[in-house]
């Protein structure tokens, strides 16, 4: 059994926590314990807070939702600063935190009867077509300001200072995943200057979550735990003294030549020869009703609230979605001490590999094929779900509904791409299904339409890790050679590198992805 | 009699308004989207404070307009009227005051201290004078398309989307246009905006003109806090805080360029607006854009029948489009209809 002191989980047989000193943060005014090196929101989470914010209009619920700085439902004003992602700053003594869309806070709103009210007078766009005496009119234009907004107006100045950094590189590497940390190794071990980013604090991406052993051939380190090859990577890569690791830098922008990013709070103007766009993929969501109550959960915010800070997410969870995630998900609640309440799945069958299924049956969990949530129930958090049978044309079929108790809900529904970058860096795009969306066409050494910006890993097409490093090690090989680094051994291992991966996907579960890839592959081929 | 515009833009939607009020058949027609130009991408700060006669009138006439249209359209541009103020590190940038007045505009001159009683947290080091008219305003650009697409729709106008036209003449004299088909028009207006003068040359139309490129971004959304526009005349620095609480931003064009944002003008406007409200330091800027508008050597915008007869060119509005476009449209709606009349 895991023993859980406050929240927190200790003594977890797999994953150790270091937690920092102990420090005091101040909720809306009330003390709270937390540990240097968690983020505000995992503090408050393990304290029990679960309302975060109240959304703009109707003033729904919002809880602690991406844990990675991507949704916005975490925002509070902190020290006098205003829109402040908690889930991205880590606790300091003595910090103030409030929260900024509630009155008097977002726990208890009193404008939470919006929800109920504002359709009814207000309905969506009238603000445009009501009111059209003058006197009215402006009367309305003042009204409405005055609950327009969404954090405070800043009280203090921002204290951290602003510096700015030009970095001139011949390759840069966007995201420190697997296909990242592979591309910039295999840069940098032919002589490039390198630059590898990540928003993260950590390198591994995806990985640092993957407590399981992973999946894959023998040859590719299947049976080794994901964060173990996060750290085999790293090691690897921090040995090359041309590789340049920045870590908490994000990239907002490919301007030309240009990338803009951030590095904490200094701005990185980097002026690359080579981009290999990394940045892996995020969650997809599903709707049902309720979906945004506070407590339904993307599994990678489980995951980071879990396998990251050790925190728990509840006692009994829902799972949506019987893929790899889905199901691995379910193993690692288990492992941590979390009743899982069922698996639902919308497919007649199970999505994920027969192993995983295995595993979490055997340890009780009932998985439900052909079965979809309908909704979620709950006031202001998660108090349990309704799931139903689907018939064949995946529609509910009336009668079948089923009451499930749980106080939290894992969406686990798949990932799609990152591509943001790519589109504003006029990559040509396309909608591949087997890809998970809308990705690049590349050629088959992974060069966009967009000459010396390179992808792989799952912003290329949602794949597994081993491919991931596979493709991140062409990327950056054909990037060198295209430098005019590397030589013969380069172009020998280029080629190497191309039959590897062809290899892999061999295997039937690369039977999809190939039909994917053949779909975006640039007829322009760049020899070299 | 039929009337073909070229351009969705404010200047062409208001043109189509108020002449189809009058039972003119008008078509107007878009090469990409409503919203594309520069009427889509603006900053909606909408001033009289300008340094010539007609401009300052036009502008007044304007601000009649804005109030007038969305009642009889019966869609609200958002517009809100906090005042706009004029910031400078030396009287003289401030323009033509004394000729504002004479015009009945009720500008106020002040020291820098002074600003302090309308925004707070201004830097007084930033500026050295400044001059606020009160009846200044605000608008949401996008509303007053809209706004007016929905009017010219409700008078039976087509607007084509999607349809980059040419004007076909013949001997002098206007015909339609055309993109892949042919439109019929006894009147053609040019009211493509930056894109005028691409026009105009194909036409063998010369004309002096400059097509300027603007960057502008925009912050999250926080609690009212900047009530007026605020332009810095001697930095070209400009602001305000729209109705959804976002400080939307951006730096005078100067020079002209595609449509594309760059780096370079983020890292130039956070800094010139950082020292002039230094609290913003700590906000992040969630979307940037550039948008393109055309000016004329003397700043004034070309509203006139051209030498090709049946071609009227409302054009030219430089940054002062949102001031003045209305009225300008409204006088060459009535150009246009003696026009037809005399015809
Ligand atoms: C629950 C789960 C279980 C899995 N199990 C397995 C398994 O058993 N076997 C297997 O092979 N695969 C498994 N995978 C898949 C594998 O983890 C991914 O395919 C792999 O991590 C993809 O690598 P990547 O480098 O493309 O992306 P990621 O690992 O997602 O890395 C992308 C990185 O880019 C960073 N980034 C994004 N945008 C920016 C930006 N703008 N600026 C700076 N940095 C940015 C992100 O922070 C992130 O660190 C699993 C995935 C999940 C979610
Ligand atoms: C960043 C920025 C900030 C600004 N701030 C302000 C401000 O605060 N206050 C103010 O008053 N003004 C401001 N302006 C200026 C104002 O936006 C313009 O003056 C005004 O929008 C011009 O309107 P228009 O109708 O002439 O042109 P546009 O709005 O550009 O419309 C022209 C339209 O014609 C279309 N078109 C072009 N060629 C063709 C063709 N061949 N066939 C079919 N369609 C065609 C274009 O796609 C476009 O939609 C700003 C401009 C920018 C870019
Ligand atoms: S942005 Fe913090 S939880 Fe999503």
């Amino acid at each position: 059994m895991v023993k859980v002191v406050d929240g927190r989980l200790v003594e977890h047989p797999i994953l150790k926590f270091n937690r920092g000193k102990e420090v005091t943060i101040y909720f809306n005014g009330k003390p709270i314990k937390a540990y240097e090196g968690e983020t505000v929101a995992a503090a408050l989470y393990a304290s029990g807070v679960r309302i975060f914010s109240r959304s703009f209009r109707w003033h729904r619920p919002r809880g602690f939702f991406c844990a990675i700085g991507k949704c916005s439902a975490c925002m509070m004003e902190v020290d006098g600063i205003p829109n402040v992602r908690t889930c991205k700053v880590y606790v300091r003594d003595g910090m103030q935190i409030k929260t900024q869309s509630g009155f008097p806070n977002a726990e208890k709103d009193f404008f939470g009867v919006m929800d109920k009210l504002i359709d009814r007078i207000f309905p969506h766009g009238s603000q445009y077509t009501k009111f059209n005496n003058k006197i009215f009119r402006e009367m309305l234009i003042s009204r409405l300001r005055s609950f327009a907004g969404f954090g405070n107006a800043p009280k203090v100045e921002f204290s951290g200072n602003a510096d700015y950094e030009e970095i001139e590189c011949d390759v840069l590497v966007i995201g420190g995943g697997p296909a990242g940390m592979s591309a910039a190794i295999n840069a940098g071990k032919y002589g490039a200057k390198v630059l590898l980013i990540d928003e993260n604090p950590n390198l591994g991406g995806q990985l640092v979550k993957q407590t399981h052993r992973f999946f894959g051939s023998a040859k590719h380190r299947a049976g080794t735990r994901g964060i173990k090859i996060a750290k085999i990577l790293e090691e690897e890569l921090r040995k090359i003294p041309n590789v340049d690791i920045r870590l908490e830098t994000k990239a907002f922008g490919i301007y030309g030549k240009i990338v803009g990013a951030v590095e904490k709070s200094k701005l990185l103007r980097i002026i690359p020869k080579k981009i290999v766009v990394v940045t892996g993929a995020y969650e997809r969501t599903l709707i049902f009703e309720n979906n945004d109550l506070p407590g339904v959960y993307g599994a990678g915010g489980v995951q980071t609230l879990m396998n990251v800070y050790g925190i728990k997410p509840g006692n009994r969870g829902l799972i949506v979605g019987s893929g790899n995630v889905g199901l691995i998900l379910s193993y690692q609640l288990l492992q941590a001490g979390v009743e899982v309440a069922a698996i639902v799945e919308a497919m007649p069958r199970i999505g994920g590999y027969f192993v995983h299924a295995a595993k979490v049956r055997r340890l009780g969990v009932p998985i439900y094929v052909r079965h979809t949530i309908i909704r979620a129930i709950g006031k202001d958090h998660v108090r349990g779900a309704v799931i139903a049978q689907l018939d064949d044309k995946w529609r509910p079929i009336p009668g079948s509904e089923k009451k499930i108790d749980c106080d939290f809900i894992c969406v686990a529904v798949g990932l799609s791409p990152t591509h943001e970058l790519l589109y504003q860096a006029g990559c040509k795009m396309k909608f591949v299904p087997e890809l998970g969306g809308l990705v690049p066409l590349r050629t088959k050494f992974n060069e966009t339409s967009v000459e010396g910006i390179y992808v792989a890993g799952d912003v290329a097409g949602i794949e597994e890790a081993t491919s991931a490093i596979m493709n991140g090690r062409i990327a950056g090989i054909h990037a060198v050679i295209a430098l005019g680094l590397g030589g013969e051994m380069a172009k020998k291992e280029l080629k190497e590198s191309l039959r590897d991966l062809e290899e892999f996907r061999a295997g039937p579960f690369g039977e999809r992805i190939i039909c994917g890839i053949e779909k975006c592959i640039l007829a322009k081929e760049v020899e070299i | 009699m039929r009337v073909a515009i070229i351009g969705a833009g404010i200047a062409g939607l208001a043109t189509a308004y108020f002449l189809a009020k009058e039972g003119i058949k008008v078509e107007v027609f878009e090469q990409k989207f409503l919203l594309h130009g520069a009427s889509g991408r603006n900053s909606g700060g909408i001033t009289a404070q300008f340094d010539d006669e007609e401009l300052i009138k036009l502008a007044i006439r304007n601000e009649k307009l804005y109030d007038k249209l969305q009642s009889e359209i019966g869609f609200n541009f958002l517009l809100r009227k906090d005042g706009y103020l004029k910031l400078a590190n030396s009287i003289e940038e401030l323009g033509r005051i004394e000729l504002q007045r004479k015009f009945g505009l009720k500008v106020k001159i002040m020291e820098a201290e002074e600003v302090r009683n309308i925004f707070e947290d201004i830097n007084t080091e930033a500026f050295k004078f400044a001059s606020f008219y009160p009846k200044g305003a605000i608008v949401f650009p996008w509303a007053v398309i809209w706004g007016l697409a929905k009017g010219c729709k409700d008078l039976g106008v087509k607007i084509y989307d999607f349809t980059k036209v040419e004007i076909v003449a013949e001997d002098g004299k206007v015909k339609g246009v055309k993109s892949g088909e042919f439109h019929e028009a006894d009147v053609v207006v040019n009211a493509a905006g930056a894109w005028s003068k691409e026009i105009n040359d194909k036409l063998g139309i010369k004309e002096e003109k400059r097509i300027i490129r603007e960057e502008i971004c925009v912050t999250e959304s926080i609690k009212p806090y900047i009530d007026p526009y605020i332009l810095h005349a001697s930095e070209g620095l400009f602001l305000s805080q729209s109705m959804r609480g976002e400080i939307v931003g951006g730096i005078v064009g100067k020079s002209d360029g595609g449509m594309t944002s760059s780096l370079d003008f983020l890292i130039r406007y956070a800094k010139l607006v950082t020292r002039l409200v230094p609290k913003l330091k700590g906000l992040a800027v969630l979307r940037q854009w550039a948008g393109i508008y055309d000016e004329t050597l003397d700043g004034k915008p070309k509203m006139c029948f051209s030498e090709i007869k049946g071609l009227y060119q409302l054009n030219g509005f430089g940054r002062k489009g949102m001031s003045i476009g209305l009225a300008c449209a409204e006088i060459a709606s009535k150009e246009i209809l003696k026009f037809t009349q005399e015809e």
